[in-house]
Formats: C-alpha cells, structure tokens, sequence
C-alpha cells in the first residue's frame, strides 16, 4: 500500500509546496509512490488519515502549536520542508525587533488584535523526522529525502558548507567578484544553485552544525563589509540558530 | 622539438574540433578566471592562462561519477557505464601534468581503478609551458615548473609560433596526422624556448625560505608540536575548498542514488574531503579526527609525509590552488611550513634531509570491483535487542575464501554499503557470518531483511590476522561489546584447530548483561575443558541476573595467570578500550608485538583509495584492520 502523505502550513510563502507542485514528470512519479490525501495548493478534499506530514512555514504564534501537535499525533513521519519549518527562516528576522514596532508596521493599529510571537522552526515545539532545507526547496533534495523515507532510510543531511559545492560545480568565487556570500558556513545541499547563476549565497539552508562564524565575518569585513553589514549578513536566515548558539 | 606557426596551430586544433571521434577539451576563459572545458572552437582556447579554477583532474576522476547502475525489477542486474570517448586536453600546465602522474600512481597502487585509467587511457595531454604565473604558484619549488616527461605533446609559446616537443608516440600521430606545415626546430627556437620557460619561473611570489626536500623530515618533529596546528588552523571554515581545488586530491566518497521507482538506481562516488567534519565518521557516532586542527593538520601530513613514505612524493605539485581559495587565508603550505621551519630553527632543532630515500614498491594486483557479488541471507538470528547474527551465503556457489578478522562491506541496492567484519571462522566455508549492530541506514536495513532477500557483498577485504603466526602460542583473547564478532571469526578458528594452539582464554565484557553476544556459544566452549572464558558487565540492573564479573574489562586481567612470555594478547572493543587494556596488558610484562588488535574506522572502498579510514600513514582497508602494537603504537591517531 502506498504511503499516504499530507501537506501542511503555516507562516510562510507557500513556495516550496509550490516547489512540489512544480516537479512536472518527477510528480506524476512520485505519485505511483505515494497517495497524496492533502495539499491545499492543488487539491481540494482533505484527510486525517496520513503517514507523512510535510510542514512548511514557521511558528509564530501559541495558537500554531496545538495544531503542529496535532500534525505530530497523526503523522508516523513529520518532515519540516522550507527554511521557515526548518530552521525558522526569514521570519526569525523579526525577533531581533521589539514585537509590539513589528505588528505595528505589519498591521497598523489593529496589530494589537493579532497574536505573535517570536518565529521558531517546528521542531522548537515537535520532534521532527527529516528536514528538507533551502528558500525554496531544491527540488532534487526533496526527492531525494522522500526517497530515503520511501526506502526506509533516514535521509543524509549533510554538514559542509555550499563551498563544497560550489568548487565542484567549479565557480568562480563570490568574493572574487566583488560580492559577499555567507556559503561558507551554510549548508550544502542545494548544489550551490544561487552561486552557479552569479548571485550569492544567502544563507537559506540555515547554518552549518559547526561553523566557524567569527572567522567568516572576520573575512566578510577584510573584503571589505562594514562590521553592521556583515552581522546582518548572518540575521537573514540564521536568527533563529544564532539566538540558540 | 618541432615548430608550427600559431595560425597553423589554429588549424590544426579545428581539424581536431572537427573530427567527432574526439572530445577536445581546452582551457578557457569563465569570469575573471579560467576553466577547462569543451572546445568549440580554437579562437576560445586560453593558453595565456594563469590557473585554472579546478585542475584537469576532473576528467579522468570526475566530481561524480557512476560506478555502476543496478536494476532490481527482475532478480538483480548491474550495468557498468559506457566506455569514454577519446579525449584531447590542450593547455595544462607542467604542475598539472605532475599532478596526473601522482594520480596514475595512486589509483594503480595495490588494486588498479578501472574507471580512472580508461578515461586516462583514452586521453592525450597537450601541455602548455606556463606564460604567466599565478600569484600564488610556488611549482618551481616543488620542481614541476619545467617537465619533460608525462605530456603527449608540450607547447611553448615563441611569440608567432609554438615550439612543441612530442612526448609520446600518440602525440606525434596526432600532430602529424591534423597539423599541417610542422617543421623541425632550428637551434635559436630551442634557445628561445628555454629562455621563456625561465623567465616566468622567476617571477613566483611564494619562495620557501628552506629547500623544499626537508618537508617530510620537518613535519615528523611537528606533529605535536604545542598549540602550533591549534594557532593556524583557528581560522578554518573547514569548508574543504583546500583540498577539493587540489590537482592531487583523490578522497572520496561511495552513495547510492535511487530513482523514483526505487528499483532501479546507480552507486556513484563524488569527491570528498579529509577537511570536512564528517570525513573521519563512523556510523556509531565516533568521530577519529573530529576537530579542525586534527583535520587541518592531517592534510600536511597526508601529503608531505604519509604519501612521501609510500611513494616517494610530496604530494604538492606548488599551482597555489589552496592558497588562493582559502578565505581566511591560511590554507598557503607556503607560509604554513616557513613558520614551522623558523619554529623548528629558532627552537634549536637541526634539520636535515633523509640520507635513505623512502623505499617505494608500487603493487598492482588486479582491478578495483565495485560491483558487489549477489548473496543471500540463509539464516537470521536476534542476539540481542541491537544485534543480529546472519548467515550468508553467495550465489551461484563460490565460496568467500576468508580469513579470520578480514571483513566484508556489505550492500543493501538503493541504501549503500557498509563495512561489516566477518564474524565465522573460514573452517565454515559454505557459508558466513556477520553479527550487525543496528546503527546507521544500511545495518538498520539489514535488520529488516528477512531469510531469502539478497545482498551484495564486495571482499574479503583487509589483512585478518596472521594464524600462522599465532601457532603454539598462548592466547589471551579480550573483547569489549561488539568487539567479540571479529575475534569470534579467530576464536572459532583456533577452537577447530585447537591442538595447534597452547592455553586458550577468552575475556568478554559488556555493559550490561542483556548486551553479552554469542553467550550460550561461549559457555558451550568453556564446557571444552581447553578454555579459560571469564566475562564481566559494568553494571547489572536490578532486575537481572548476573552471577559473573561486575567491573570494566581491565578487571579480568589480574583473574587469569598467563605467562607473558609466550602469550599473544588479542584485542577489539569500543576505541575506548584499547589504551587501559594495554597499560595493564604491559604492566603484566607482555610484549609490545605480542599485543595484537583489530581496529574499527569509516571503511569505504575496501582498497585504501578513498581516504577514510587512514590512521595517520595507515589505511585501516588494507593495511589492518588487524595490527600489532608495536607497529601501529607510533601512530597518535590509532588508540
């Protein structure tokens, strides 16, 4: 019997269910894999009733919690997919500001209705069984991990940085073209995808399990970043791990 | 040396582009940098290249590269990949073509890779002398600025002509059979074409400030050498752009990428590196060079000592690659060895260059297979809560051939491969065992198995303990936890030729009594009369029953009289084991080389390539998994 599968969200863009709607030949085989019983995004109909439970988006408010327990009781697997789900993502932005300022811009006045708190990634409030990273998600590392819970494995996350990648995808570095990249204390995974098209890595895949922080800002600044800047090069996306460390 | 103008060069370079019968790739321009790549047409060639990003390596070891693809449909099959298509590399440097060599030697070394040599095989290297140097070459130093040897043809630029000297029967059958108009060399071209190849090499920045050669010697003192590797390594983002960018880099890594039907799929391996956090990693959790300074330490080593006492090599060919990736700007072995030199001389130290070359004996035996051989599980049996006992057999009736302490690594299609020892004694020969511990993907897997599935199994691998030497000894076996499935396969063995043997003792401990393996097996052999078995747990919960010892494996020791002399102490356990068991194994007056012991590291192509399970200058693969004390004691990172 196939698997059944569920999709979730919570605050976030929707893009990286929008990444799964978008895997075109890969979709119609994966769906010989699984039955897919929930995903707002392009069905209508809803179950209770599944093994795996993709989430996207991140807590942000007392109210999210009880629903993500919920997720957690029915699902056998909980997998977080999308920087927001999984390491908090941009919207951990907001808890270096005084809550109160962020619901007024959001908001206006009636911010004082809404209920917030600071983002969090999922697995601050339920355990989580795999993470599928990036802003969005690369479409291959999403097969890739459901794959693995398909064959019964846990899926590889891997520990080095972009950098890894990006050698091998042989580029000619960021600094080396007069940019600023935090690749090198990110996780890999993503097969440097921002890089390989000229941009930058900013971080999205969260940071590595040991990364070396104070010497990568120390490089941010000798090519040339103002001490604010490069800090804030660091807030983007690793808010959330940053406060934890 | 022959002569062409540039225009014919042109020519004869879109006569190559022309014929589809080769590949030809070339050096060109990508950014501010430059990248080897396919050639479409002449004009794009850029012989006045300072580096290239990523050294030509790549297309004789590529970045990621299939091994094979297995189909599970219908029983099991394997396919290799298609042969390489001839391939013309025009534009790499003297530095890059050392590089290769140090490649050819190392993929041919003990078991010869396939995939390596037929790309290589089916090339042909134009070489180009370097016209203008990166910043942070050092290649003169390391003497790889001027070759003449290893290219199929060398180019030197002569202002509105190359002279081009032939290296190979194959180069001069390419030359003549699409160049048109190559003439001989007068004497001034020769004249000239020195002069250029000089003048560039005198414009390096980098300049060792000690003769290079007294690298090894150097090193040797440093290993230890207080806070010095701590200090340069501080900055380290291990993030592995050192080695990943290095022409003699060859570390890598074995997976299996399924497709989405889950049936079918490939084993691929990528490059990794020994930088990398989890380089050094075991499924247990273990991690044998954990910390950066370990890491960043182990790169000099490999490459200015481990492989210099092998092949007689500093595996550096000086193209600055390392230095000029590294951001924080301190993976330059420039600047690294002079303050280790300035140390060493201002310490007091004398340095002076080995009188006796390394003694370098380069063995092929065969090719490296990476296909697994399909067996089946006969028998299945739970141990423990953790571990299970299967019995294996391969198809088609070929026997394994083991011996004892040899290992297997073990393939579940679609999971990968893991390293598991052989736990039965080669006198059994139908069939083998191997008692898993459930742990990482594969051995987790493994447990799901039911009698009748298949795996594949590449090996024996590893050098199993020397049984002929052991004869007419006194025995002292002691293992710790799961350390007893690989002595099992020489215990079992020496029970089967027992006469052979003096006094037998088995000591075994485990956490707890719930953890003890082969027990009832193990009380059977104490029942033999020719057997002194004691077994202790660290702690004994409540609610069990343990009538033994209580008290860590060192606490056997004292309970069984053995005479030093003519005892073999025979070891495996957790890797925390190791250094109290021989303190007191010393103190009881045994000899260092009768100390003997099977060590456990990330064993992953079984046939001492990929880098992993190097302790040190070993490769645990093949130089072990079984050693001698007194061999491997000199060796920091074994215990």
């Amino acid at each position: 019997m196939k698997p059944k599968v569920a999709f979730f969200d919570f605050a976030g863009c929707e893009g990286d269910q929008l990444q799964v709607a978008n895997l075109e030949e890969d979709l119609l085989a994966l769906l010989g894999q699984v039955e897919v019983v929930s995903f707002r995004e392009v069905m209508k109909g809803h179950s209770d009733n599944y093994d795996i439970a993709f989430v996207e988006g991140s807590c942000t408010r007392l109210q999210d919690e009880d629903r993500l327990k919920q997720i957690r009781k029915n699902a056998k697997l909980v997998v977080a997919i999308g920087s927001c789900a999984a390491i908090g993502g941009i919207n951990s932005l907001k808890n270096y500001k005084d809550l109160d300022s962020v619901k007024k811009v959001v908001y206006g006045e009636s911010g004082k209705l809404f209920d917030s708190y600071a983002a969090r990634p999922i697995d601050a409030i339920i355990p989580v069984d795999a993470y599928v990273y990036g802003c969005p998600i690369e479409r291959e590392d999403f097969l890739h991990v459901v794959k693995s819970l398909l064959l019964g494995k846990k899926p590889e996350i891997v520990t080095y940085p972009v950098c890894v990648e990006c050698k091998k995808n042989e580029n000619v570095c960021a600094f080396e073209r007069g940019q600023f990249c935090v690749g090198t204390v990110t996780r890999a995974g993503c097969n440097s995808c921002c890089i390989n098209e000229g941009t930058i890595c900013w971080g999205c895949r969260g940071l590595v399990d040991n990364p070396n922080e104070n010497s990568h800002k120390e490089v941010l600044i000798k090519y040339g970043l103002t001490v604010d800047d490069a800090i804030g090069k660091f807030k983007l996306y690793f808010g959330w791990q940053e406060a934890k460390r | 040396m022959k002569i062409i103008s540039k225009d014919d060069f042109t020519d004869f370079l879109n006569a190559l582009i022309g014929d589809d019968s080769w590949n030809v790739i070339g050096i060109k321009s990508k950014g501010s940098k430059f990248a080897f790549g396919p050639l479409e047409s002449a004009e794009e060639l850029r012989l006045d290249y300072d580096v290239s990003l990523l050294p030509p390596k790549k297309y004789f070891f590529p970045q990621r590269e299939t091994l094979f693809t297995y189909d599970l449909s219908e029983g099991f099959s394997t396919k290799n990949p298609e042969e390489p298509k001839p391939m013309v590399i025009v534009g790499v440097h003297p530095y890059d073509i050392v590089a290769l060599l140090h490649m050819d030697e190392i993929f041919r070394e003990t078991k010869s890779d396939p995939y390596y040599f037929k790309k290589r095989d089916a090339s042909i290297i134009i070489g180009v002398n370097i016209q203008r140097i990166s910043k942070w070459n050092f290649s003169s130093f390391m003497g790889c600025d001027v070759i003449d040897y290893g290219y199929d043809l060398m180019l030197t630029d002569l202002g509105n002509r190359y002279a081009i000297n032939v290296g190979s029967q194959k180069g001069g059958e390419l030359l003549s059979k699409y160049g048109k108009n190559v003439t001989a060399a007068l004497a001034r071209d020769i004249q000239i074409a020195g002069q250029k190849k000089r003048e560039v090499m005198g414009l390096s920045q980098q300049k060792f400030d000690f003769p290079p050669e007294l690298i090894p010697e150097l090193l040797k003192d440093s290993y230890t050498k207080s806070g010095f590797w701590e200090k340069h390594s501080e900055k380290c983002l291990a993030c592995g752009s050192c080695v990943l960018v290095c022409p003699t880099c060859y570390c890598f890594d074995v997976k299996d990428n399924p497709d989405l039907s889950l049936g079918h799929g490939e084993r691929i391996r990528t490059w990794d590196g020994c930088l990398l956090e989890d380089f050094a990693k075991i499924a247990s959790g273990e991690n044998f060079r954990a910390t950066r300074p370990t890491r960043y330490r182990h790169r000099y080593f490999k490459k200015g000592k481990y492989l210099f006492d092998r092949f007689g090599f500093i595996s550096c060919v000086g193209c600055g690659r390392c230095s000029s990736n590294c951001l924080p700007d301190i993976a330059n072995p420039v600047n690294l060895l002079n303050d280790m030199y300035h140390e060493s001389i201002n310490s007091g130290s004398q340095i002076a260059a080995s009188t006796t070359e390394p003694d370098v004996n380069i063995q092929t035996e065969g090719n490296i297979d990476y296909v697994p051989k399909l067996a089946t599980v006969i028998k299945k049996q739970p141990m423990t809560s953790n571990e299970i006992l299967f019995e294996i057999r391969l198809d088609g009736g070929s026997e394994l051939g083991h011996k004892p302490g040899q290992f297997v690594e073990v393939s579940v299609f679609g999971i990968g491969e893991a390293p598991i020892s052989l736990s039965s004694s080669p006198t059994k020969k139908e069939t083998f065992e191997l008692c898993v511990r459930k742990l990482g993907n594969v051995t987790t897997k493994l447990h799901k198995l039911d009698v009748g599935d298949k795996v594949g199994i590449r090996g024996p691998f590893g050098n199993g303990f020397d049984v002929n030497s052991l004869t007419g000894k006194d025995l002292l076996f002691i293992a710790g936890g799961l350390g007893i499935a690989p002595l099992r396969s020489l215990f079992n063995y020496v029970l089967d030729n027992r006469k052979d043997y003096g006094r037998v003792f088995l000591l075994y401990g485990c956490k707890e009594p719930k953890e003890l393996l082969f027990g009832d097996e193990l009380a059977e052999s104490t029942s033999r009369g020719d057997v002194e078995y004691k077994s202790t747990v660290n702690w004994c919960p409540e609610n069990e029953t343990w009538t033994g010892n209580i008290g860590v494996i060192t606490t056997l020791i004292p309970q069984v009289s053995f005479d030093p002399e003519r005892t073999i102490a025979i070891l495996c356990g957790p890797p925390v084991m190791y250094k109290f068991v021989i303190a007191d194994l010393k103190a009881k007056k045994v000899h260092d080389d009768h100390i003997i012991m099977s060590l456990e590291r990330r064993m992953k192509c079984g046939v001492g390539k990929c880098g992993h399970c190097q302790i040190n200058h070993l490769f645990v693969c093949k130089d072990g998994p079984v050693f001698n004390y007194s061999k491997i004691k000199g060796s920091p990172e074994a215990l």
